[in-house]
């Protein structure tokens, strides 16, 4: 569903990311791991189609981002680090136009809906999100996100900031969009929740997939282990 | 689009910026209009009031001679075409009447603002002023930030990702900053349409057409507001680069074309033009001069047409005779060295045109003071048509008193209700084909800066 072939994406004579080929398949939630500058957001703006690869390509359900990028955006939802929403409009009226320009129509009984799916307490519904902490504006993201149906979401840092409590919510809800078949791409620097939720995990580093695993077949601490040995954080591993 | 369309629509409206200008524009759009309007019917009543006073004048002359009526001469005043109450254009300088007499061709006098003091100098709140100047300010608050706050509020990324087209986005933000002006300026010219539907000389596509010239003006600076905001890194730089686009092209390159068509053609001075029509007077028949070169040719040449051996042999008046041909000298006089002006208000007007390039307000502006009929051209046509009247009037009397009386019969009267034959002066103003005519090349540049701004704005590389 998601597939990168030998992406590689130079800015000069810096390569934020060396030939990366990865798969993600329906059902399955991918993570990759690493520190800042490894290269995680690069694919992920990459698979969006934000930027173009110097070479290689990106498919989303087979279908080349780059020659595609609108129609393959269809497939895709997005949530990034930071989510931003109209501070002026409320979370309904946000929800409503993100999932109205993405194809959407949907009633008001069914963006309250979404809403309550995505964890927004009711009474934030009709409110403007000016004053939204992070936490809301990323609930408000994961309903436009369900409301567009789509096959593959990709997620940049989406719990860096969140309490745990509305982390681990967030994690249950992918593990329902999972089920669903959704592909998901994940950056994250948080291993723990990476080995809660995901399938696959890779371990990232200066634009290169140093080390990729099946999640279930890696406990925490061999995870944490190979992840600061990949970082060369030695003294640490120890 | 329609997403797009009303999200934005939502997000001005909660703007307190932008209902406070917007409200601000209103009010005194609703002043300008109340207060154009009780002074466009004051002078109208004015006019009328004194288009029957001198006619009255006129009519009530008595027994007289005919020449001496033409001596007396009479007033023209020039009528207001409905339109002026929304764009005064020229008004306010040009000369409200003309005053006809024997033998030499008056200006306009009376313009409104010799009754002013230096105030003046400040303008007045108008229609025009609000829609030439306000209103593409309202549009640069309302759009400068278009694009520039998605990028500033983070929402861009989101907005990217959800598969939309950008021409979709930009439609519908377009759209956005049009309506409320449609809105606004559709009220005003009803309102005014309601005004003047009544009035002599009011015609709704004149007024629909004004309209649209706004229209297009307005649909120009929402291009070029919405190529900054696409283009800028930030709000304040898009804003401080469309406050210097409204200065340039509102204050700036008006002014300076002024000065630059100023001295490339420039008019002659009262003195000088007075001067030159004498001189040119002098070279040719004076009717009230038998004894100069001219009128002695004149005299020969008649008494050999007619050919008889003295003046009262003719069987017409030869004084009368010879005032209208001096009459026709000094018409013809007076029609060279206005010419003269024309031309040189025509270089001027090719200049202005030329630097149209330059400003979407020039041609606007050109545009809104013909459909007025308050620019140069209508105003011209009026002092022509009192000149025309002139003429007319003075072979009116001349022949009268040619016909009447004999040679040298000086206490020729005519009888007190002859006064009532001389058709009453009626102005009408030039008619929308003319105006369009006129106004040809200013509309070309409008609808090119229409097009430019248009096809930049869609093709420019930097988008959501």
């Amino acid at each position: 569903m998601i597939t990168t072939k030998k992406i590689t994406k130079k800015y000069g004579d810096f390569t934020a990311l060396d030939q990366l080929s990865l798969n993600v398949k329906p059902g399955e939630i991918y993570c990759l791991l690493g520190a800042n500058g490894a290269g995680k957001s690069t694919t992920i703006n990459l698979v969006l189609g934000f930027i173009n690869p110097t070479s290689g390509e990106a498919l989303i359900n087979g279908k080349s981002v780059f020659k595609n990028n609108i129609e393959t955006k269809k497939d895709i939802a997005y949530i990034p680090e930071n989510l931003m929403l109209y501070p002026t409009l409320t979370a309904m009226e946000n929800l409503d136009y993100f999932s109205g320009i993405g194809g959407q129509k949907l009633k008001k009984d069914q963006l309250e809906s979404l809403l309550i799916q995505s964890g927004l307490q009711p009474e934030a519904f009709y409110k403007r999100t000016n004053a939204f902490s992070k936490g809301m504006r990323q609930k408000v993201g994961i309903a436009i996100a369900i409301a567009k149906q789509a096959k593959a979401l990709l997620l940049d840092e989406p719990t860096s900031g969140l309490d745990p409590k509305a982390s681990n919510e967030f994690g249950e809800l992918l593990q329902e969009l999972k089920g669903n078949g959704v592909a998901t791409l994940m950056a994250t620097h948080d291993l723990f929740r990476a080995k809660e939720i995901a399938t696959h995990i890779g371990i990232m580093k200066s634009g290169k997939l140093k080390q990729q695993f099946t999640a279930s077949d890696i406990s925490l601490p061999q995870l944490e282990k190979a992840y600061l040995d990949t970082m060369n954080y030695k003294e640490l591993a120890k | 689009m329609k997403n797009t369309l009303i999200k934005e629509l939502k997000e001005l409206f909660r703007d307190g910026r932008i209902r406070l200008a917007g409200g601000i524009v209103i009010l005194l759009l609703g002043m300008a209009v109340w207060i154009s309007s009780s002074q466009y019917h004051k002078i109208k009543q004015q006019n009328k009031i004194s288009e029957a006073h001198e006619r009255e004048n006129w009519e009530d002359q008595g027994e007289k001679n005919p020449h001496s009526a033409a001596h007396y001469g009479t007033y023209a005043f020039k009528p207001q075409y409905p339109l002026g109450f929304l764009d005064k254009g020229i008004e306010k300088y040009a000369g409200t009447s003309v005053f006809m007499e024997a033998h030499k061709r008056n200006e306009a006098q009376f313009s409104p603002v010799i009754d002013q003091t230096g105030l003046a100098r400040f303008g007045e709140l108008s229609p025009d002023f609000i829609l030439l100047f306000i209103i593409p300010l309202l549009i640069i608050l309302m759009g400068y930030n278009s694009f520039t706050k998605e990028r500033e509020l983070g929402t861009v990324s989101l907005l990217k990702s959800q598969g939309v087209k950008s021409n979709n986005i930009l439609f519908g933000k377009w759209l956005s900053l049009f309506l409320p002006i449609i809105a606004i300026t559709l009220l005003l010219f009803l309102i005014a349409g309601i005004l003047l539907s009544g009035l002599e000389g009011f015609g709704w596509g004149s007024l629909f057409l004004l309209l649209l010239v706004y229209w297009i003006y307005y649909a120009v600076f929402i291009n070029i507001t919405l190529l900054t905001s696409r283009l800028s890194k930030s709000s304040s730089i898009a804003l401080v680069v469309m406050l210097s686009v409204w200065i340039v092209s509102c204050l700036v390159v008006p002014k300076a074309t002024g000065n630059i068509a100023d001295s490339k053609y420039p008019y002659p001075t009262r003195q000088q033009f007075t001067t030159s029509v004498l001189v040119d007077k002098e070279k040719g028949l004076d009717g009230h001069n038998p004894w100069s070169k001219e009128a002695k040719k004149l005299e020969q040449q008649t008494l050999a047409k007619y050919k008889v051996d003295s003046l009262a042999q003719l069987p017409f008046n030869y004084d009368a005779f010879r005032m209208q041909k001096g009459e026709e000298h000094e018409a013809k006089v007076y029609q060279k060295h206005y010419q003269k002006l024309r031309d040189q208000f025509a270089g001027q007007a090719s200049t202005y045109r030329s630097l149209s390039i330059l400003s979407p307000f020039l041609p606007a502006r050109f545009l809104s003071m013909g459909i007025s009929r308050t620019d140069y051209h209508s105003h011209w046509d009026f002092e022509d048509a009192t000149e025309n009247y002139r003429i007319i009037t003075q072979k009116f009397l001349n022949d009268n008193f040619a016909k009447n009386s004999s040679y040298g019969d000086w206490g020729y009267k005519v009888d007190s209700s002859f006064w009532k034959d001389l058709p009453k002066f009626n102005y009408e103003h030039p008619s929308l084909n003319k105006v369009l005519e006129q106004q040809l090349f200013s509309l070309v540049i409008l609808m090119g800066w229409l097009l430019i701004s248009f096809l930049l704005l869609l093709t420019v590389k930097n988008k959501i």
